[in-house]
């Protein structure tokens, strides 16, 4: 008898469950579609979630003895969390492969997906990907030990070539080498930590990645290295967002464009105090500090982004420009600015932002 | 027409009316339409019973119908129908407006657009279609499979009785073994021998290990060994060959009736072989030698092979990681099958004066087999699923394969779907083959 009532309590139990399982569904359909969007969740949650790479040294890194992340994405990420949250600490960074990249993207697990990634028609089309100002310009290159006799690109004929999977870097590996008619074998590999240890043992002569990626590992390899001279594709990488946001977007944008800004101004973290008693309109409105008009009325610019109006501050005081973001993560891996894409208009690079007004 | 027949085709028509009627009803699953499901379910149902009745059954003697324990028993069947139907449709819609929110495209055109992806040692190029990718890695994946299961049965026999050797050293260097392997995850086993293979052997470009007279060649690339060639007549001669193993099993069955008619030891094995191998031989001097050995060559930058059979290190590696593993497992459950045979078994095979192979070849083991070979199967279906860890020392099964794929911009919720069927299949097929093997192998009952 006793079973019986177990039984039927059970039964009872779960009908219940069922039923109200029945009876959420349009609750969580509401739900779902997110009516404050990404920007009041993020602002709610207080955390900015990240979607970063934890394998490229320069790029996107943990720490070994920390546990914490570092990088040039990283500190996109950072400056994001900066404008929105005021404190750029307040991000939690999910490490990501490749191939899991827009999946989770889409899911909506992260907010923002800035992880060495290539902006390409088919991934803003087929993978509801909005992609935003291009914080590295990048190109896809190729290396090979010092001293295996691989000087150039024909050189490579038949040899195996060592690429990660899920990568634009194997598209354009196969399209590149099939129209030059030059055969090769390619071993695949998911994460860089099994890649590079196959190039270094020699499974693989050649590895070819972005050629910052190179030049970040060749810096931290026991082996010498030579860097192909060809450049065989336009690499652009910078932050993600999940399509259907068009405020989120424009957030993750404007923070990621205002680093940029910062250094066209000349304004650093460690200058940016003496910027309060600036006379530059332009500057002034950029970070937020008050306007006095001809009748003495002092207001401060609202640029309607639905930011705070000091995030330049805040990303400026946090994290510093992109100058800075740049040299403190990619110089020790012997990157540098000048003259390269990345450098600004100014100076002949592509690093150019349209006006704070 | 009797009662009991009109009784039951009444039930049917209801319930399958009733079930009808609630999917139908059920396409706006909410609790209001769920209710009003089940209450047309029930007019129908009544309806239909009143109908029936009018067959002319007396049905006095039955209780009212909301008493009738048929009747309550069918409600029940029919409500739990409704709840799982309207639980799976809530997931399914869910997943649908989830969808549609993020604009994802659920077609499956994709499967004829170029993949862009190329995979080593196979002639599968980046303009192929990617099901011609998928196709590809498949094939590799069932190649892994194919080799690795019958080595690790084979392993795992050998080790499992190992364990119960008399002999100390064997048996104590089987369980080092053993409790070694057993107890590492699969995917450490895997990396391991990738490691070892990777850093023991020479980069190719560097020459490679050429043992017994460069007969095999090994470096961290690739694994060649030597293989047949065919040369003229050759097609005609593998013909004829396949008829030379036809007689072959002939004469094995000719010795088995020759013994159990008159108890001449039969040597069928000794017999078929020798036949084939005869025939073999008569028919490559008649032919004029249509085949030779081919030696594997790889020229001295690494990189250009001829002849011989290659393997691929990361397949190597993968292979021996999951035979290694797997085997400790089979071990275990051989040796437990054969401590499960009863032990007059062996001490009346001994009476016998058997030797010791001989008991364990005809005593022993076939009945412990018979106990061994469900939680065999099991390790098979390990085996073949654990092969998608291939994908993280680069070797281009399946699962690496769709992982490249979705990363080409390619649709998740579709490769992930294809990919879940790819192991379905494979592993429903390995079940019907062991479930067979398995029923011809049970004691049939007299």
């Amino acid at each position: 008898m006793r079973k019986h009532w177990l039984l039927r309590l059970t039964a009872v139990l779960l009908g219940l469950t069922l039923i109200a399982t029945a009876c959420g569904d349009d609750g969580d359909t509401v739900e779902l579609t997110q009516d404050g969007g990404v920007l009041a969740k993020v602002v709610d949650a207080g955390t900015l979630e990240c979607g970063g790479n934890d394998t490229l040294p320069g790029f996107g890194i943990v720490d070994a003895d920390s546990g914490a992340f570092s990088g040039f994405d990283i500190d996109f990420c950072r400056v994001v969390a900066a404008a929105v949250l005021g404190d750029a600490d307040a991000i939690n960074v999910t490490p990501l492969v490749a191939a899991q990249r827009f999946p989770t993207l889409q899911s909506g697990e992260i907010d923002v997906l800035i992880r060495n990634t290539t902006w390409t028609a088919s991934r803003d089309g087929n993978e509801q990907a909005t992609f935003l100002h291009t914080t590295f310009y990048d190109g896809q290159g190729f290396m090979a030990r010092a001293d295996g006799g691989i000087a150039t690109l024909d050189d490579v004929a038949d040899a195996s070539i060592c690429v990660l999977q899920g990568t634009t870097t194997l598209l354009n590996l196969n399209a590149v080498m099939g129209d030059l008619g030059i055969p090769f074998t390619a071993v695949e590999f998911e994460s860089n930590d099994e890649l590079n240890p196959a190039f270094q043992a020699g499974q693989c002569e050649v590895w070819t990645s972005d050629a910052s990626q190179l030049a970040s590992f060749a810096a931290n390899m026991d082996i010498d290295t030579v860097i192909l001279p060809e450049i065989i594709s336009k690499e652009p990488l910078g932050p993600v967002v999940a399509d259907g946001d068009t405020e989120w977007a424009q957030v993750v944008n404007w923070a990621t464009m205002a680093t940029v800004q910062a250094w066209e101004f000349g304004i650093t973290s460690d200058n940016l105090d003496t910027f309060t008693d600036s006379e530059d309109s332009g500057i002034r409105r950029f970070l937020g500090l008050p306007i006095e008009d001809d009748d003495g009325n002092e207001a401060v610019a609202e640029v309607g982004l639905g930011l705070p109006t000091d995030f330049a501050w805040n990303i400026i005081e946090q994290v510093g420009n992109y100058e800075e973001i740049f040299n403190r993560n990619l110089g020790p891996i012997g990157l540098t600015l000048d003259g390269s894409p990345n450098d600004l208009w100014t100076n002949g690079g592509l690093q150019y932002v349209p006006p704070f007004r | 027409m009797n009662r009991r027949t009109v009784n039951t085709w009444g039930q049917t028509l209801g319930l399958a009316a009733v079930v009808m009627t609630v999917i139908i009803l059920m396409g706006t699953f909410n609790v209001v339409t769920m209710a009003l499901a089940l209450l047309v379910a029930a007019v129908v149902f009544f309806v239909l019973r009143a109908a029936l009745d009018l067959t002319g059954r007396d049905r006095s003697d039955r209780p009212p119908a909301y008493r009738d324990v048929k009747v309550i028993a069918l409600g029940a069947q029919i409500f739990a129908v409704a709840a799982l139907h309207t639980f799976l449709a809530y997931l399914w819609q869910n997943f649908k407006d989830r969808t549609d929110d993020i604009g994802l495209n659920l077609s499956f055109d994709f499967l004829d657009q170029p993949g862009g992806i190329t995979i080593a040692d196979n002639p599968l190029s980046a303009n192929d279609q990617v099901n011609e990718a998928i196709r590809a890695g498949f094939e590799n994946t069932i190649r892994i499979i194919i080799l690795g299961i019958p080595l690790a049965l084979v392993v795992g026999t050998l080790v499992g009785i190992a364990r119960l050797s008399s002999n100390w050293l064997l048996q104590k260097i089987a369980t080092l073994y053993v409790e070694a392997f057993r107890n590492i995850p699969v995917l450490v086993v895997i990396l391991i021998a990738w490691s070892v293979y990777l850093n023991a052997l020479p980069p190719a470009n560097e020459g490679s290990r050429k043992p017994l007279g460069g007969w095999f060649i090994f470096n961290n690339s690739r694994f060649s060994f030597p293989s047949i060639k065919g040369l003229d007549n050759w097609e005609a001669y593998r013909g004829l060959m396949l008829v030379a193993l036809l007689i072959a099993i002939g004469v094995w069955i000719w010795r088995t009736y020759v013994f159990n008619e008159t108890g001449t030891p039969h040597r069928r094995t000794l017999w078929s072989i020798g036949t084939f191998v005869g025939i073999g031989a008569v028919l490559f001097v008649a032919f004029g030698g249509p085949f030779e050995v081919s030696k594997p060559f790889v020229d001295e930058s690494g990189r250009i092979y001829t002849d011989g059979l290659r393997m691929q290190m990361p397949f190597a590696a993968i292979f021996t990681g999951l035979v290694v593993y797997t085997a400790t497992h089979i071990s275990e459950i051989v040796r437990g099958s054969i401590l499960a045979v009863h032990k007059g078994q062996d001490e009346a095979a001994n009476a016998l004066a058997l030797s010791g192979i001989q008991r364990y070849r005809f005593v022993i083991l076939p009945q412990a087999l018979r106990i061994a070979f469900p939680p065999l199967i099991n390790q098979f279906l390990n085996f073949t699923k654990n092969s998608s860890l291939a994908i993280a020392i680069g070797f281009a099964e399946v699962t690496a394969v769709i992982n490249n794929l979705f990363g080409q911009s390619q649709p998740a919720p579709q490769l992930i779907l294809i990919l879940m069927l790819s192991y379905l299949v494979l592993s429903l097929i390995l079940s019907v083959i062991g479930n067979l093997i398995n029923r011809r192998l049970q004691l049939v009952g007299r």
